[in-house]
Order: C-alpha cells, then structure tokens, then sequence
C-alpha cells in the first residue's frame, strides 16, 4: 500500500481516516453548527476553498496526493464511501437538527447525518475531488470536453452553492386571520418571532374538494375493504348508481350542503347552506348474493356535525370519507416596508414572490377545513438560489450531452 | 376507460412486442419488428391515454399506474437499442420484463384514485415521473444485462456487450439526472426548497451516486468487468430501495412526503 499509483486500497483507507477525524471532531467540537456559516462566513470559505482547489491544482505535480485527487481512483473512492453514507442515512430515522442527542447516536451523529462532521468531511472530499478533475481537464479549454465540463461544473456549483448557501436560507412560518396584516412569523430553525420587511393580509380563503366517495368498512376493524386494496366509489355529477364488492349502490337523494337533524329515533338531513355544513346521500344498498336490502343516509360529517355510516349487515358498513382537497387557494394582499401593496393568489406549487421572498400555502386550520379562516404561510427567502439554478441548467445540459454522446467509442476520449 | 379494459390493451400489445421480439431473433425483417413493436407500443400508449383521460389527472400517482409506464418505457427502450445496436435479444428480453409488470398489474391491481392531491398538481409532474420511468427501464435493462454476463453466459463478454451495459447506463443515467433535477425545481415551487432529504430524496442521491460509481470504475478498469457489473446490480438495488423500497423501511415512515401511493 501507498506505492504509486494509489488506487482503490488507499483511497478506502483516506476515507476511513476522514470517517475516524469526523468522528473525533464530533466528540471534540460536538455537530456541526450550520448557522455559524452564515453570511459573511460563507463568502470566506467560498474564497478559501476555491483558492484551496486552485493551489492544489498548481501543486499536482510536486505533491502526489494533489495530482492522485483528479484521477479516477480518487472519484471513485470518494463516491463510494458518499454512497455509503448516504445508504446509511437512508436506513437510519433521521431526527430535526435543532434536538439534542446523547450517547452514541451523540458522538456518531448519524440520526443527524447532515450535521455530523463524518458525512461533510466524505461529501468534501468527493467535492474537492469533483473540483480537481474539473481543473485538470477543463485546463486548457478544448471544446470535445464541454460535456464533462457540464456536468461536472454544474454539479460542483449545485453542491457548493447549496451546502453554503444553507445558512442564508431563512424559512419562516406565518399565520394569517382573515382581514388582519400580519408582519410577525417564526424562524423555523431558531424557534424565534422574526419581524418582517412585509406584510400579508389574508382576504379569502377557498378550498375546492373532490367529489365525495363511498367505501365499505369493516365493522369489527374499521378498515377499508378489501383490505389488501380498498375500492371506492367517486359521487361525481351524474353517479347515481355504483357497485362496492357484492352491493349494489343507488342514489336516491344527495345533499351536497347538508345539516343533520336528530329526530326521536332517526338521524336524517336537510339543506344547510351555511358554514359547518357537509355532503350527505341517501342511498339503498341491495346485496345481489344475499339480497339483503338497506336504506340510509350517509355523511362525512364537518367541524360541526358528526359523520354518518350505514350499517348493511354485522359485518360491513359503508361509510363516506372526509372528502379530499382539490384546490386550496389565499386571496391576499401584500405590503412592503417600501410601500408596496400587491394583491395576489398564493395556492400550493403557485408561490407568490415579492421582493425577494417566496411565499408558500403551507397550511389552515383543519378543524375547520374549507370555513377556515386563518392560513398558514411559509416565507422563503434564498439568496443562493440562482447560483443553484445555474448549476441545474448546467447539469440539465450535460445530461442532454451524455445521452447524446453515449454509444461506443466515444467515451473514452471525453477525459482523455 | 376503466382499469377492466387494461387486459385487452396488454394482450394486443403483448401479441404485437411477442411477434416483434420473435422477428428480430431471425435477424431479417427489420421492417416487421419496427412495425409490429411500434404497433404494440401504439395500444398500450393508447390505454395509458385513455385512462388519462378518464382520470381527469395523469395516471402516474400509484404504484400500479408507475408499472404502467414502466411496462410501456421498457419495449420503448428495447426498440431504441435495438435500432440503434441491432441486438437480436434486446426485444425478447424488454417483452418478458413488460410482460412481469403487466402480469403484477392484471392479478394485483391497486386503487386507482381519481383524486389528486393539491401538490401533484404540477406542470413538472408528468415529466418528473416519465422521465424516471424511462431511466428505470433502461437502467432496468443494464442490470438484467449484468446479471447475463455475470451468471448465464459461459464465456467473457465481448467488448460489445459490456458496451451495451455501458450505453444503457450512460442513457439511464442521464435520464435520471434530468428526473431528479425537474423534480427539484418543482420541490422548490411546491415545498419551498428544491433539497430536502426526505428519505426517498435521500436513496435518490444515493442510486444516482451509486450509478457514477460505476461509471468512474469502468473507465478506470475497463477489464475489471465482473467487479463493474457487480457495482451496476448494486446500484440497481439502491434504485428498487429509492422506487418502492422506502414504502417498507421503517426509517421512512411518517416523514416521507413522496408515499403518496400508499394513502
């Protein structure tokens, strides 16, 4: 071993040695601390590890190890102890950084991989030697290497610009009432009340529900049958009639804006087109094995009134779920410290952007469902995200490139 | 359309890809292989838009509507090769690895629900999955390759088929970055961040390194070819982890938000 060329046996060995100096670091200085790389700190190390990476460079030739951490041996190498840990990290139940460990999980870190100082220093070191081979092929230019280049550059820019961009990341947590400016919202990481360059005026809140279904139940269970792949029958306009395993089902009334009204014996609904109202049907249900007939309402019930099931036989029921989203959508209004007043629609996947900020439907009050009236935001601010996204484009480019290049023979000479 | 339909489709399609790998065998006729292999791709293309159609949503949200595609991306893909490297077999093999899926999903269907939650409401959504199906085929592909020369065949590869293993990796790989890189920018627009570590994010990034690992090893050892191929199935094992694997680990429970299809 350490007889040149190095190849696989001393690229385990470095990697065992940055997993030993990880875990000496961890029991030393305990996890890694991300805030601490904030701004300015990051644009610092951004500088040192680029110089770092150019002096290297410079040097491949006088120190061995420099000239070896562009080569194949070393990518490899450094890839397989990245999947290692990565594996590793995906069999272990990961645990929000901002809880405290102890014992082993403590000093190994690994229940908090993306803090633990074993798995950054491998993901470094992958980095560096992502960063090496990027210097000594792309040095001097040629344009047959734009492919490597791609991807290879663009990886490098996505993996340096979000590791340290991470501390610049700010992603807070803000509840809004309807017709109340909130400027107040919650560092997420922190735990803190952060006060705001802007403000949210929550208008209208909607939500758009998919038509309600019908499942049969197991009385005994309450489980969704059959078990193994629960089938439902979806009231859209029109379903009047449907079949759920041995029952056929016939609509005979449907009240999509329902109140339920307790009689001396019997439970029935009306309409009630006011808050808290819920979908109700009444139905027969007539078993075409047994001929067992029944008749009743069923409902999903809301914030207000309970749910409804119909009890076929001393077996099953049928029952109607809680209907699911379709749409959910806030109507707001914005306002900037620089007197800016914006209106606009935030709805999930369609966050709305100001100044900067990225605001996303995160959530309302769910006891209340689509009467909600207070939402709930997440406010993200990412001052990285360009760097990010040139990265992707790149990689997006080398990918179109290594598809396009991929047939024998040509390989070879994309690194020669 | 409904899901009842899907046999009849699978079995016109399965005739079409059946004749189609039994023509390349002879080696003559290339017209009647394209021709009969692009005919069967055409039917269950056409179920597939159908169902699309019918669900009011693109049919990619559970497990079974994924194999769906999966069936369809693999005789896709072994057509590709095959126009491309002339394999005798490549059909042959991508009609029986179909024929497994379309199999699973004709005796063990699984709910196929009309609903689509608010976040999969996505312009990104069809493209991020088709684009992983398709990777996952040929991917699916080099490993079935690996397992070939590894195991059944006698003799060394030839030059040429470890070639084969190489270019479907290169292919799949490259199809892989781009699914993994469209459904970053669209985990930026739904959840705020385009990098979250959710554990299928997580054996995401672990596959795809696992996929360079082998890429860097073959042009590092080019004769090293058993120690390559055994790379390539571990990294097939990673994927399977990354694709449905993670619905049974149980340090993904309740925090994945990619297990949609076990709702």
């Amino acid at each position: 071993m350490w007889n040149k060329p190095w190849k696989y046996k001393e690229g385990v060995v470095i990697g065992a040695g940055l997993l030993a100096v990880g875990f000496l670091l961890q029991a030393a200085a305990g996890k890694i601390k991300w805030e601490c790389v904030a701004f300015p700190v990051n644009v610092i190390v951004l500088f040192l590890f680029l110089v770092w990476l150019g002096g290297m460079h410079a040097f491949r030739k006088k120190v061995y190890l420099f000239g070896w951490l562009s080569h194949y041996a070393a990518a490899v190498s450094s890839l397989g102890w990245v999947v290692g840990m990565t594996v590793l990290m995906g069999l272990i139940k990961q645990i929000p950084s901002h809880y405290s460990l102890d014992g082993p999980e403590e000093w190994l870190g690994f229940s908090q991989m993306l803090s633990s100082w074993s798995f950054v220093l491998l993901y470094v070191w992958m980095t560096v030697v992502l960063g090496m081979a990027i210097l000594r092929v792309g040095l001097p230019f040629r344009w047959r290497k734009v492919p490597f280049l791609l991807n290879h550059i663009g990886l490098l820019i996505v993996l340096v610009a979000a590791t340290l961009g991470n501390a610049d990341m700010q992603r807070l947590r803000m509840t809004a009432s309807l017709d109340n400016a909130e400027w107040r919202a919650l560092n997420e990481a922190t735990r803190q009340i952060v006060e705001l360059p802007l403000a949210i005026e929550l208008k209208k809140f909607t939500i758009d529900e998919y038509p309600p279904k019908l499942m049969l139940i197991d009385n005994v269970t309450g489980k969704a049958l059959p078990e193994e792949a629960p089938a439902h029958l979806l009231l859209e306009e029109g379903v009047k009639e449907g079949r759920l395993q041995d029952w056929h089902l016939i609509v005979m009334q449907s009240v999509p804006e329902a109140a339920s009204v307790a009689t001396k014996d019997t439970l029935r609904f009306t309409e009630f087109r006011s808050m808290g109202s819920t979908y109700a049907v009444y139905l027969k249900a007539v078993n075409h094995k047994t001929n067992e007939q029944r008749e009743g309402w069923v409902s999903c019930g809301s914030f207000m009134f309970s749910n409804k099931v119909l009890n076929l036989n001393d077996e099953v029921s049928l029952a109607m779920p809680e209907r699911e989203p379709q749409r959910f959508a806030s109507e707001v209004v914005v306002y900037t410290a620089s007197g800016l007043r914006q209106k606009g629609t935030i709805e999930v996947n369609k966050p709305f952007e100001l100044d900067g900020w990225k605001i996303y439907q995160l959530g309302y009050d769910e006891a209340k469902g689509r009467w909600s009236d207070v939402c709930v935001f997440e406010l993200v601010r990412d001052p990285w995200l360009p760097y990010v996204y040139v990265g992707i484009s790149l990689m997006i480019l080398g990918a179109v490139c290594l598809f396009t290049t991929a047939r024998p023979g040509r390989r070879k000479e994309k690194l020669a | 359309m409904s899901w009842e339909c899907f046999v009849f489709f699978a079995i016109a399609a399965l005739i079409c890809w059946g004749i189609g790998a039994a023509v390349a065998w002879q080696g003559k006729h290339v017209v009647w292989v394209y021709g009969f292999t692009l005919a069967g791709l055409v039917v269950f293309f056409s179920f597939i838009v159908a169902m699309w159609i019918s669900l009011e949503r693109p049919p990619m949200q559970t497990m079974g509507e994924t194999r769906l595609w999966y069936s369809f991306f693999l005789p896709l893909a072994g057509l590709i090769t095959y126009i491309r490297w002339k394999y005798k077999w490549i059909l042959s093999f991508s009609f029986i690895l179909s024929l497994v899926f379309i199999c699973i999903n004709v005796f063990k269907p699984e709910i196929h629900n009309k609903t689509l939650m608010p976040a999969l409401q996505s312009p990104w959504f069809a493209p991020h999955v088709i684009v992983y199906m398709f990777a996952y085929a040929m991917l699916g592909a080099a490993a079935v390759m690996a397992v070939y020369l590894l195991w059944l065949k006698k003799k060394a590869p030839k030059k040429q088929e470890l070639a084969l293993c190489d270019n479907l990796v290169y292919v799949g790989l490259a199809f892989m970055t781009l699914g993994l890189l469209f459904g970053a920018i669209w985990a930026k627009k739904a959840w705020g961040h385009y990098w979250g570590w959710d554990p299928k994010e997580t054996w995401a990034a672990a596959t795809w390194f696992g996929y360079l690992v082998y890429i860097h090893f073959r042009l590092d050892c080019p004769s090293a070819y058993r120690k390559s191929l055994i790379i390539l199935l571990v990294s097939f094992i990673l994927l399977q982890m990354c694709w449905y694997g993670i619905n049974y680990l149980p340090s993904a429970q309740g925090v994945s938000v990619h297990t949609y299809n076990f709702n």
